[in-house]
């Protein structure tokens, strides 16, 4: 049976109610990518901190290298093994950087996983929380250069692929990490985390992903489960370094001497939660003339269909449905078909 | 390099299909710095006008180009 490359979006900090958390729809993305035989997604679907898994149906690529591909600046080439290196924010504490390292060399010697090295960066990278429009996730980082210069050195070295772990304030504001922790509040760091691996990906073109540091919690008894894989353990960087490990290359279209696992033109079809379509993979997909598949998955915005009134639309109840759905297309079967009632063809006259 | 987080409202004409919208906010966006990451947090009616709407746009921009 062909493939239906699809690409599955879940918008970072807007409090998605699966996939909000601590890598809640990696099981969605397992289903979603069993329906199409494969699926591009991004870190935040797949990173649940301590946990994540490998799938070959599975492309790991960061957010604003998603972009580039819906928008057709890249191609995607599968490789064996990335090499991977690692930035640390030079402010972290030495015990919470030492559990890092340990993380990383746990991954070489369990996993064996490719972490070849690591680097400070020259400067704290600075972390500003800042409370977007509508409530989404943001903030600032007031040292970009000290990020890009580290990444550079890794690049210099050979590395193909990139974690960063940055440093968080102490001072997070701790209703809005208890609210997130109970299963009822957007991710108060996942936009800044955004932030940081769209910088890597824009200045330096290679695969990245993020990892907060962040000084241990104290325990919470009334935990929802869609945060716990964040408990676990720590660090956060296992989920990332698993990623990272056999996150495809990003083949700028340019370059002829590449041969492309996945083509831009191969995309199919786009999955993302309803009330979310304001980003810019989706409104890239709907340049393309791409299926997006517009799933019911509460959270902070109301960005749906009644504002695009794009024909290629398909709003869907949940993620079974959508797997459904994909499934019809690869088969070839109209999804019309199953659907009731059924309506008669169109007559076309040559008036319009 | 600095960041800046700006957050706008952009008057969208609806003689630009929706699939011609993202290339009419980036057209928008590069004139006020390059673009780290955007989208759109809000849309409603123009009250000035029937024949457009009001796009609210959220981005993170930077002055640099140097890299």
């Amino acid at each position: 049976m062909a493939i239906s490359p699809t690409m599955f979006i879940i918008p970072t900090g807007i409090g998605c109610e699966i996939g909000g958390y601590a890598g809640d729809a990696l099981p969605a993305a397992k289903l979603l990518a069993s329906a199409s035989g494969c699926l591009i997604t991004h870190p935040n679907v797949m990173n649940g901190g301590s946990l994540s898994e490998k799938n070959k149906d599975i492309f790991y690529v960061e957010g604003y290298s998603l972009d580039r591909f819906v928008k057709g600046e890249i191609g995607l080439k599968s490789v064996k093994q990335q090499k991977i290196g690692i930035i640390f924010d030079s402010s972290i504490e030495h015990e919470i950087f030492m559990r890092h390292l340990q993380v990383a060399d746990a991954c070489v010697a369990t996993l064996g996983i490719d972490v070849d090295s690591y680097v400070l960066t020259k400067k704290p990278l600075g972390i500003v929380f800042d409370t977007e429009s509508k409530g989404v996730s943001g903030g600032l980082i007031e040292n970009p250069d000290s990020l890009i210069e580290a990444g550079e050195r890794l690049i210099d070295k050979g590395i193909t692929a990139i974690a960063i772990v940055a440093k968080f304030p102490d001072e997070l504001d701790s209703i809005q990490i208890n609210a997130y922790r109970e299963g009822k509040g957007v991710d108060p760091i996942a936009g800044v985390e955004a932030l940081i691996s769209h910088l890597i990906s824009k200045f330096l073109k290679v695969p990245c992903a993020h990892a907060p540091a962040l000084s241990p919690i104290v325990l919470k008894e009334n935990l929802d489960p869609r945060a716990a894989a964040e408990e676990i353990g720590y660090t956060f960087l296992p989920s990332v370094l698993i990623g990272l490990s056999k996150a495809p290359n990003l083949i700028d279209l340019d370059d002829k001497t590449s041969d492309l696992t996945i083509h831009p033109s191969n995309l199919e079809t786009i999955v993302v939660p309803s009330g979310a379509l304001g980003g810019e993979g989706v409104l890239a997909g709907i340049e393309r003339g791409l299926n997006i598949i517009a799933v019911k998955n509460e959270n902070i915005l109301n960005l749906d269909n009644l504002n695009f009134n794009y024909p290629k639309l398909i709003e869907v109840e949940n993620y079974f449905e959508a797997a459904g759905l994909i499934l019809a297309m690869r088969e070839g079967i109209n999804p019309k078909s199953i659907r009731r009632p059924l309506n008669n063809i169109q007559h076309l006259d040559f008036k319009n | 390099m600095k960041l800046r987080r700006i957050d706008f409202y952009l008057d969208w004409p609806l003689s630009i299909k929706i699939t011609n919208l993202r290339k009419f906010i980036i057209a928008n966006l590069v004139k006020k710095g390059s673009v780290i990451r955007w989208s759109i947090v809000d849309i409603k009616a123009s009250v000035e006008s029937p024949n457009k709407r009001k796009i609210r746009i959220n981005a993170v921009l930077t002055d640099s180009i140097n890299y």
